[in-house]
């Protein structure tokens, strides 16, 4: 017998793999073979792996009708099967994914409208956070101000598209009728929780790249220069008050 | 909670109707790993734990891994039981992780002396985070090692011994695992040590076909099935009222379905303490 170690090695290259050959030796085969007790063991992992990626990527699920969809999750599970029990953290290489699946060539849109939903699910699932409002930035003395450090709120996603992957969620909802106009364009998107709300929003140039810049980690110095590049006629002192009105900057924590 | 008080499993479609009609029933239980972000899902719970004793059921802990469990995962085990201080923390007799990846159910360990001693590090490991006793549940099963040496109530029994964790006993997989691997469910049940059943489970279950036979399948999408509830009057004789939790996960009913399972379980947890009683 294998080591407790090469067994679930073994499981685990029969369930994903279909690779049976090393632990069909080691189960009971009596009255129903190994191969058909592995596939209920099998058919619960594939399924349960569906659904939780239906869970959140609804509008991609309709988008490629169900059955479809259930064909690509499944390759989805076997190439990149879960790093965490967590399933609502499942499911972050799908957009990457679909970009590269064949099948899915002539829904070029696809891959974005994943980016969509993974930003919605992210922002669902992000810890809450204390903002940074204008009262405390204003009580804190010279000193206190250059020591703060400041974050982005970790629900928000700055999003761009070629496509009009907003319109195609929104179209894509219960009660919606998903007729879209795919030729309305590029979208920049904030995807971020307010309250218990998800809330999307399209941003201009300028206000995207700042923003963007500043989830990205960079220093307000970068953000500035970004979004001036991106749109020169900014303005800049509104859009800064605007970060801070938005709670879009809270304290790390 | 008393002990033979009688819950249910928590799902996410029923926590607003919980919350606001405020059902009479023993206690709730939910599982560990969908509470494990920071959106609004563990602001309510802990509004819902304000008003009932809650259990926390770990799906994901993988405590019959060999490589061992996840000490990142541990820690949001042990965080969230910080946070909502259950009245019972539980896991599964089984494993789910191997090579880093989760395969996402609750997959069958041989029952030897070496897996006995990796799950018994893996729950002292546990159980010192957590800093309380972890009840271990037997799972459903499908398939059985031939390197085993044990049974399945001999290896727990052996657990709970070496680690000082209590057992979950699930009446339906009882039920499901014997029909699927022969068996008597209740020479099952008379074979697990009786002091360290601190729950027990009851679920439905499906009947499919493989290759011709029958196959029992625990998908929790029924009402309890008649022969496991008269295990379960068979447990209640053998291990006295133990808090006991219904589940349903696959095709969830309306609320009232489920506390009204509770409520057939509480009438047999009254019949028992009468037949002690007489």
């Amino acid at each position: 017998m294998s080591s407790l170690r090469e067994l679930q090695a073994g499981f685990r290259a029969a369930l994903l793999d279909e690779a049976e050959a090393r632990v069909v030796s080691e189960i009971i085969d009596d009255g129903l073979g190994a191969s058909a007790r592995l596939a209920v063991y099998r058919h619960h992992v594939f399924t349960s792996l569906t659904d939780a990626l239906g869970t959140t990527y609804p509008v991609v699920c309709r988008l490629v009708d169900r059955r479809f969809f259930g064909w690509l999750a499944d390759r989805y599970v076997r190439a990149h099967p879960p790093a965490s029990p967590c399933l609502f953290e499942y499911g972050g290489e799908l957009a990457a994914f679909l970009a590269a699946f064949p099948a899915c060539a002539h829904l070029p849109w696809l891959a974005d409208v994943a980016r969509l939903e993974w930003a919605i699910n992210g922002a669902q699932h992000a810890p809450g956070a204390t903002p940074l409002l204008a009262d405390i930035w204003r009580s804190l003395d010279a000193d206190g101000l250059a020591a703060l450090t400041v974050q982005v709120d970790r629900s928000v996603t700055l999003l761009e598209s070629p496509w009009p992957v907003d319109a195609i969620w929104r179209a894509n909802q219960a009660g919606a009728d998903g007729a879209v106009d795919l030729v309305a364009g590029a979208v920049r998107l904030e995807v971020r929780r307010i309250d218990d709300d998800i809330v999307l929003r399209a941003l201009p140039a300028g206000s995207f790249a700042l923003r963007a810049a500043l989830a990205a980690g960079r220093t307000l110095q970068e953000a500035v220069d970004r979004a001036l590049l991106a749109e020169p006629a900014l303005n800049l002192a509104r859009e800064i008050r605007a970060l801070l009105d938005d709670g879009m900057l809270v304290l790390p924590g | 909670m008393r002990p033979g008080d009688c819950g249910i499993g928590l799902r996410a479609p029923h926590v607003a109707e919980v919350l606001e009609h405020r059902p009479v029933v023993g206690w709730l239980e939910v599982h560990a790993e969908n509470y494990m972000g920071g959106g609004t899902a563990i602001r309510t719970l802990e509004r819902v734990r304000a008003e009932y004793p809650l259990s926390v059921h770990g799906v994901g802990l993988s405590i019959g891994s060999a490589e061992g469990i996840d000490t990142a995962h541990l820690e949001r085990l042990a965080r969230l039981v910080e946070r909502l201080q259950p009245v019972l923390v539980s896991e599964h007799l089984s494993w789910s992780v191997t090579g880093g990846a989760y395969l996402n159910h609750l997959l069958p360990l041989p029952y030897t002396d070496e897996a006995l001693a990796v799950i018994a590090d893996n729950v002292a490991r546990a159980q010192d985070r957590l800093g309380c006793r972890l009840l271990v549940e037997n799972p459903s099963g499908y398939l059985r090692f031939r390197g085993s040496s044990m049974s399945e109530p001999e290896f727990l029994n052996a657990l709970a011994r070496r680690t000082g964790c209590g057992l979950l006993c699930d009446v339906n997989n009882v039920y499901v695992t014997c029909a699927n691997l022969g068996g008597d469910p209740a020479a099952w049940l008379d074979a697990l040590d009786r002091a360290a059943v601190a729950e027990i489970h009851l679920a439905g279950h499906a009947v499919n076909n493989a290759d011709g036979r029958s196959i029992l399948i625990d998908d929790h999408g029924s009402p309890v099935a008649d022969p496991v509830w008269e295990l379960f009057a068979h447990a209640l004789g053998r291990f006295g009222p133990v808090p006991t939790l219904i589940e349903w996960d696959t095709d969830l009913p309306a609320l009232g379905v489920l506390l009204g399972e509770a409520a057939k379980a509480r009438a047999y947890v009254s019949k028992a303490a009468d037949v002690v009683a007489a």
